[in-house]
């Protein structure tokens, strides 16, 4: 499978010989982008520079499936066209470690028949509550599942568990997509609180907060939810799915919003499930944030180390119950794309990913 | 599936060799690649290489394996590791 690639030191990307190669900014000639290379290597701190690797890094093109630029990178036009000529999507990532955005590639599975039915299946309330119910229903059942696990080892989790599941009852009755969203807030909310118990009073939660996280957790948690944002995002690139056109969320202007109805139901396995265990296993800790501008942000080292992790995480397999073979995470993902384009065409009815083991 | 590709062509065919491969693996040293490949990027790749090369003087060795699970990979001197790695 291709693999994603993942930019933490600033440099150049450009196309070459009809594949990408990756300078680093020290290497770049000084004819190219000067002013540009002088500014970023200024702002380059000691122990990064370090590691800089020391000579230019040919990717193989057909190897990649997404960018992900979490640093200064410069690249032209042309780069660009190459990208969309392979299909690449490549996300960007700003100085604090928050999504700023996505380079979609033209797309290149259309399906005109899909997106009629897609759109149906947003304008008809009945059809839309219908899709967004099993959204809201897999997330639940992902949530609680995950402090059942914990549950089982030494923590106290019961209470939440029991409210949750209380509040989830009421899914299938709901009537309008307000009534879902406070539903799921509700739900989440009580999820939040089990997160004291299990990562213990160093990480305290305290409440949800972003815009900006105002305390390490809430920031761990904000950058998490975006790495599984983006991952959705690349997979509906590569199905037929129009990524603007939502039911859960309301679709916006500016923003893919079907990514973020799919990201609902796999933040409990991949963002937060990975939370838990670096916290637990000290790979992160509270000396990893830094705090600057009211805000908790993740330091440039714990952010590599959060995203090696995850890269792993998505390339876990398990064996998957209906097609009997083994599956890696991040391929669920795509299936779970593709399941719901059998429910808009009509073809199985769509049932959210709930997990299994 | 996993394959590591080493080849010995004649010298004028070397750049255009380096250059077709280096779009489907990562370079690891010369004349030496190693990666991820699935079938239909494995059947592409040949399918250049064979006409790049001349059949009489030149070779093109692949080993490969279901994964890199069972590669125990060691290296001495030099250390270009890191150039195979999804992170930079």
């Amino acid at each position: 499978m291709k693999r994603m690639y993942y930019i933490f030191t600033p440099g150049k990307l450009k196309r070459k010989e009809n594949t990408v190669f990756y300078v680093p900014f020290k290497n770049v000639e000084p004819q190219d982008d000067e002013n540009l290379q002088n500014e970023v290597l200024l702002s380059v701190d000691s122990d990064m520079a370090e590691s800089l690797p020391t000579n230019k890094i040919v990717l193989p093109v057909q190897d990649i499936d997404s960018f992900y630029i979490m640093t200064e990178a410069s690249f032209n036009t042309k780069f660009l066209d190459f990208c969309s000529a392979n299909k690449i999507p490549i996300h960007f990532f700003n100085y604090y470690g928050f999504y700023s955005g996505t380079y979609y590639p033209k797309e290149y599975l259309l399906s005109g028949s899909l997106l009629v039915n897609q759109v149906k299946h947003y304008s008809s309330i009945s059809k839309r509550l219908e899709i967004a119910r099993k959204f809201i229903e897999g997330a639940a059942f992902n949530l609680s599942k995950n402090l059942k696990y914990y549950n089982t080892r030494n923590k106290d989790l019961q209470a939440q568990i029991d409210t949750m599941e209380g509040l989830a009852m009421d899914i299938p009755s709901a009537t309008s997509i307000e009534q879902l969203m406070g539903i799921e807030g509700n739900i989440r909310k009580v999820y939040y609180t089990g997160f004291e118990e299990i990562l213990g009073k160093e990480f305290e939660l305290i409440s949800r907060k972003y815009n900006p996280p105002s305390n390490p957790l809430n920031a761990l948690i904000s950058f998490s939810n975006m790495m599984v944002y983006t991952t959705v995002l690349s997979e509906i690139y590569r199905t037929q799915l129009n990524p603007t056109i939502s039911f859960l969320h309301e679709p916006g202007d500016r923003r893919f919003s079907l990514a973020l109805d799919i990201a609902e139901i796999f933040k409990p396995l991949f963002a937060d499930r990975l939370i838990f265990k670096m916290i637990n296993n000290r790979q992160i800790q509270t000396k990893d944030f830094e705090s600057r501008l009211n805000g908790y942000y993740l330091k440039d080292t714990a952010r590599k180390a959060f995203v090696q992790e995850y890269d792993e995480k998505l390339k876990t397999t398990i064996k998957h119950r209906k097609l009997q073979k083994e599956i890696s995470y991040r391929r669920i993902i795509r299936l779970e794309c593709y399941k719901l384009i059998k429910h808009l065409i009509g073809d199985t009815e769509y049932e959210p990913f709930k997990i299994w083991w | 599936m996993y394959c590591i590709l080493v080849y010995d062509v004649g010298e004028k065919r070397v750049g255009k060799m380096l250059k077709h491969f280096r779009q489907y693996l990562n370079w690891i040293q010369n004349s030496v690649f190693e990666g991820e490949l699935t079938k239909g990027q494995f059947d592409e790749m040949m399918g250049v290489a064979k006409k790049l090369m001349k059949k009489e003087e030149d070779s093109i060795i692949l080993f490969s394996m279901q994964s890199n699970k069972y590669l125990d990979k060691k290296i001495y001197g030099v250390d270009k590791s890191g150039l195979t790695s999804n992170f930079i």
